[in-house]
């Protein structure tokens, strides 16, 4: 009898179990990637871009699943956070209660802030913002705000040894600073600045402009006065298209002596920005983007599409909803904790190296259960404690012909030394 | 204006003081075409037009759309203005008349007006994208005038602006149709009983400031080179300043205004940061409200 | 949607509702068509933040000092300019909302672009407690409840002591004035005075309301109080009600229900057209709130007959 109640018991549990895993492994994932997009607000011109940045992940990565063999998809959801902190909150309740499991974005630190603080920290949903503001790890986000976007402080000491590189070094030289008056360009001014004078450099400036002015003629005409050694422009595309025709009609502007940061890194100069305004500028952005062949891939997936060009931080983007597929094909699951929890899994250094093209090896590779370091398309991650990515490797480009040319890569971190 | 310009170039120099004095003067020629069809509207029918800036940014994008299909830019920018009256007439059709009938009070007017806002500025998103867009005209091309240098675009706009304001000013003065619109800006209940048409006149008076906002809009974004559906909203308020500061329904008045609005905006970067250049608008706006109310040329009421 | 969405769409109308009851002390019941109110707000928001974070005072002590500044500024932008006519008293009421807003991202006591962060702390721990009681009841998964409560209860609290002071004397002068000032004035009431006061009310209002804006969105930031917010605060004036106290929470309860709900509204669009199309709509919303029903679904036509 105990024996008959034994055996069956026996043969129940391992019924149980094997369904179990059975049901484990045939249980296809479905992600739900949700994407806070500036759509209406003063930020409306980062939108569209972003917004195809993640849709593009988002089929790429299916298709690569598909040819792998590995049984996931993934759905892409989006919520306007209108450039106000307070929609961002009800962009992000939205989102996570129609099911995403991490969200992409949003643009700015202050949004960044209210999201984590009001809903993602609890629900251990993973974002991923764009900002790069030092401000947004003043918060204890339990591990679930990651950037692959470089923070500003980095990126400042980039900007400083690409002027050193140019000028043969800071001190005595006299650099203009002007920035679009926002959260991105202030961090980074402020960053630069200290740095250079530390250094014995001169700054003239910072020269901040509103971007909904009528003329910038008085700014730009600030910036090359007295003319300076170089100037530090941080801004965006549609802005510096209006600043940099002042610029050039001031008569006084060189534009090899222009540095730019990583907002106006694009590939292909777009039409709005006249080319004596950037011919021969020079500027730096993270990691090894677009000489490699991840970035080709990721260009001609974006060409293809149409609609909206390239913007800034598009490539971010792209990686942040690539990563977090990633992410959930590992943890088998759409469970926002678990795919929170197997980030630092997909990109472990000193694990095999995997890039864009080879993403369906990847996935290879995560579904059986192996961790990896996915390498993405603007670089390598190394996440650090606090999820900022640690890579203090920067490009130093010039644009050549409209075209971005990657000239010398540095180490950010060496630069204080 | 003058005499401030002589102490500033006494101050800083005169190539600085002279380049923010013809800055100034680019800006000015924006707000004082965007202000002349504000001000019309704010005399001749008492409404405060918070949808004035989404005019232009209208007249704009469907210039834009024109050029796409391949028209070259001046027709292009012809059908927008002439887009832009139409519909301004058929705005006051569909929204203002029936308000008018109704009597209904500022704040229904004010509600309207901004719900309107809203509805041509995310119209106009909602098939543009919110995608900076650029007109395509050579914005880095300047003439030098000594050490002092203008772009050739600004030029170009400064100019049309000046004349075009100048022919409504002239119109508003001389002909039939002018003195109607000042007759019935003054009194509307006399204007009617003295035989005015003045449905008519109103008419007239949308179509005019629609064009005139098409045209703003249009020149604004051919010379500063590229815009996004925001951009007529955010410039609004400067218009409110211009045209207050002219004397409402004074469309000399908006030249005036825009010119001093232009040139203390950039008359002020000479010694604040250029950050701040928006709100020294709005601080000339509220002084002129309390101390000027009747503007520089204007016959306004001032007190409630 | 989960409760938490719209118990959070129930905190965002509590607060514009606050707002709001200062915007109906104006306009319906003083006659004062005050565009500035989310500068006050701003003012009284940034005040305790300011007070918290760099002088170091609990935000209990800080937020009804805040309230006195901002009442301070009412009182400062009144001064000068409530004696202009109606509609330029709202132009300028406008142009100093946005300096003050201009004045918080650029100037550097304001903490500029980066704005400020890190004042909510005392109030984080009360909603956890809160939060820990409400678990007794199975309710503790609610994170947004404890602000939910505490909004809608000073809502009423304010809601109560206004329609008090509606039915005094002193309101009964302020409804006088609405209608007919020169009457009032001849009547040998100071008018100047009363409008001084409503205003300042209003002002105290819009601080309080900013308070619990930037405990739900704990951080401060200067794009959270521009001209955006109270226009769509007079939209709930008119759709509760000219007039009407009470009208405010139900005005506010359906536009922010509308306002919000239309996220959920998916059409075969891309996500960039939809949030433009949701805009459009609201836009529709203001514009046929602005024609249908000037009275609002609470108030009284009767009320509406005066002088602008």
């Amino acid at each position: 009898m105990i024996g008959n109640k034994f055996v069956a018991a026996m043969l129940a549990a391992g019924l149980a179990v094997a369904s179990w895993t059975a049901g484990a492994q045939a249980d296809p994932v479905n992600l739900t990637i949700g994407k806070l997009l500036e759509v209406t607000g003063p930020l409306s011109d980062t939108g569209p871009s972003q917004d195809k940045a993640v849709k593009l992940a988002v089929q790429f990565a299916n298709e690569q699943a598909a040819k792998a063999g590995v049984q996931i998809t993934a759905k892409d959801i989006g919520a306007d956070v209108q450039g106000d902190p307070q929609a961002a909150l009800s962009a992000a309740r939205s989102l996570v209660d129609q099911g995403a499991s991490c969200l992409i974005g949003p643009s700015i630190t202050p949004e960044s802030i209210a999201i984590a603080n009001g809903v993602t920290i609890r629900k251990r949903v993973t974002i991923w913002p764009t900002g790069t503001s030092m401000r947004l790890r003043t918060i204890k986000d339990e591990g679930t705000i990651f950037r692959t976007v470089p923070p500003d402080s980095l990126q400042a000491l980039a900007l400083v040894a690409a002027a050193e590189d140019k000028l043969g070094g800071a001190s005595g030289k006299l650099v203009s600073v002007i920035y679009r008056n926002e959260p991105y360009g202030e961090g980074l001014a402020k960053n630069f600045s200290s740095a250079w004078q530390a250094k014995g450099g001169k700054i003239q400036g910072p020269i901040v402009f509103d971007p909904a002015q009528a003329t910038f003629d008085s700014e730009a005409g600030q910036v090359v006065a007295n003319n300076p050694d170089a100037y530090i422009i941080i801004d965006y595309p549609d802005t510096y298209a209006k600043l940099g025709a002042a610029l050039v009609r001031t008569g006084k502007f060189d534009p090899t002596k222009g540095f730019v940061a990583d907002a106006l890194a694009l590939s292909t100069v777009p039409n709005n920005i006249p080319p004596q305004a950037i011919e021969g500028m020079r500027g730096t952005e993270g990691g090894t983007p677009t000489g490699t062949d991840a970035y080709k891939i990721f260009d001609s997936l974006w060409q293809k599409a149409g609609g909206a060009e390239h913007y800034s931080l598009d490539a971010n983007s792209f990686d942040a909803a690539t990563l977090c597929f990633l992410a959930a094909a590992q943890a088998k699951s759409s469970d926002p904790g678990a795919i929170t929890d197997h980030i630092r899994s997909v990109t472990t250094p000193g694990a095999p190296k995997f890039y864009l093209t080879n993403l369906a090896d990847a996935l290879k590779a995560v579904d059986s259960g192996q961790k990896i370091d996915y390498i993405g398309v603007v670089g390598a991650f190394d996440f650090a404690d606090n999820g900022d990515p640690t890579i203090s490797l920067f490009d130093i480009f010039e644009y050549q012909k409209g075209k971005l040319v990657v000239i010398k890569q540095i180490d950010a971190a060496r630069v204080t030394e | 204006m003058s005499l401030t310009a002589l102490v500033l170039a006494a101050v800083v120099g005169p190539v600085a003081a002279g380049q923010a004095t013809l800055n100034g003067l680019v800006a000015a020629g924006y707000f004082a075409l965007g202000a002349v069809g504000l001000t019309l509207v704010f005399g001749v029918l008492r409404l405060v037009n918070f949808a004035h800036g989404d005019m232009l940014t209208f007249g704009t994008y469907v210039t834009l759309g024109v050029t796409a299909l391949g028209l070259p830019f001046w027709p292009a920018a012809a059908v927008g203005v002439v887009a832009t009256a139409v519909l301004a007439v058929l705005l006051d059709r569909l929204i203002w008349e029936p308000l008018r009938r109704a009597r209904t009070s500022t704040l229904q007017l004010f509600l309207a007006a901004t719900g309107l806002a809203i509805v041509l500025r995310y119209g106009v998103q909602f098939f543009a994208t919110g995608q900076v867009r650029s007109v395509g005209l050579d914005t880095t091309s300047s003439v030098d005038i000594g050490p002092w240098h203008l772009g050739t675009l600004q030029l170009a706009v400064m100019l049309i602006g000046l004349v075009t304001i100048v022919l409504a000013g002239l119109g508003l003065r001389y002909t039939r149709l002018g003195k109607e619109m000042r007759a019935v800006s003054d009194n509307i209940a006399l204007a009617e009983v003295s035989g005015i048409d003045t449905r008519r006149t109103i008419r007239i008076t949308w179509l005019a400031a629609g064009g005139l906002a098409g045209l703003a809009g249009i020149l604004y974004a051919a010379a500063i080179g590229s815009i996004n559906p925001n951009f007529g909203f955010t410039i609004l308020l400067s218009l409110f300043a211009a045209a207050i500061l002219g004397g409402i329904g004074n469309a000399y008045g908006a030249l005036a205004g825009g010119i001093v609005i232009g040139l203390a905006q950039e008359w002020s970067t000479l010694f604040f940061n250029p950050r701040w250049k928006p709100a020294v608008g709005f601080a000339i706006l509220i002084l002129t409200l309390l101390l000027l109310p009747r503007g520089i040329m204007g016959r306004g009421k001032a007190r409630a | 949607m989960s409760a938490d969405f719209w118990l959070g769409v129930g905190v965002t109308a509590g607060v514009y509702a606050i707002f709001v009851l200062g915007l109906q002390i104006n306009v319906g019941f003083t006659g004062l068509l005050n565009l500035g109110q989310a500068g006050f707000m701003g003012i009284g928001a940034y005040a305790m933040g300011m007070l918290v974070t760099d002088a170091g005072w609990s935000i209990w002590a800080a937020m009804p000092v805040a309230v006195l500044v901002a009442i301070g500024a009412g009182l400062l932008v009144g001064l000068p300019s409530l004696r202009l006519r109606s509609d330029y008293f709202a132009i300028a009421t406008i142009a100093f909302a946005e300096i003050v807003r201009y004045t918080l991202q650029n100037a550097n006591f304001a903490g500029g672009n980066q704005g400020i962060i890190g004042f909510d702390q005392a109030w984080r721990d009360v909603a956890d407690g809160l939060l820990n009681w409400l678990d007794r009841f199975g309710l503790g998964g609610y994170t947004q409840l404890p602000l939910f409560v505490a909004v809608w209860v000073a809502f009423g609290l304010c809601l109560a002591g206004l329609k008090l002071l509606q039915a005094s004397p002193w309101g009964r002068v302020l409804r006088a004035i609405r209608e007919d000032e020169t009457a009032a004035a001849a009547l040998g009431k100071n008018v100047l005075v009363y409008k001084l006061q409503s205003l300042g009310i209003a002002a105290a209002l819009a601080a309080l309301a900013g308070f619990f804006l930037s405990l739900n969105v704990t951080y401060l930031y200067p794009s959270e109080f521009d001209p955006t917010f109270t226009f769509l605060g007079y939209a709930i004036l008119v759709l509760g009600g000219f007039a009407s106290y009470g009208g405010v929470a139900v005005g506010a309860i359906l536009l922010w229900a509308v306002i919000e709900g239309l996220r959920f509204l998916h059409l075969p669009l891309s996500d960039g057209q939809m949030g433009a199309l949701r805009f459009v709509l609201i836009g529709l919303v203001l514009i046929l709130l602005g024609m249908l029903r000037p009275q609002g679904l609470l108030g009284r036509k009767a009320e509406m007959q005066f002088s602008q």
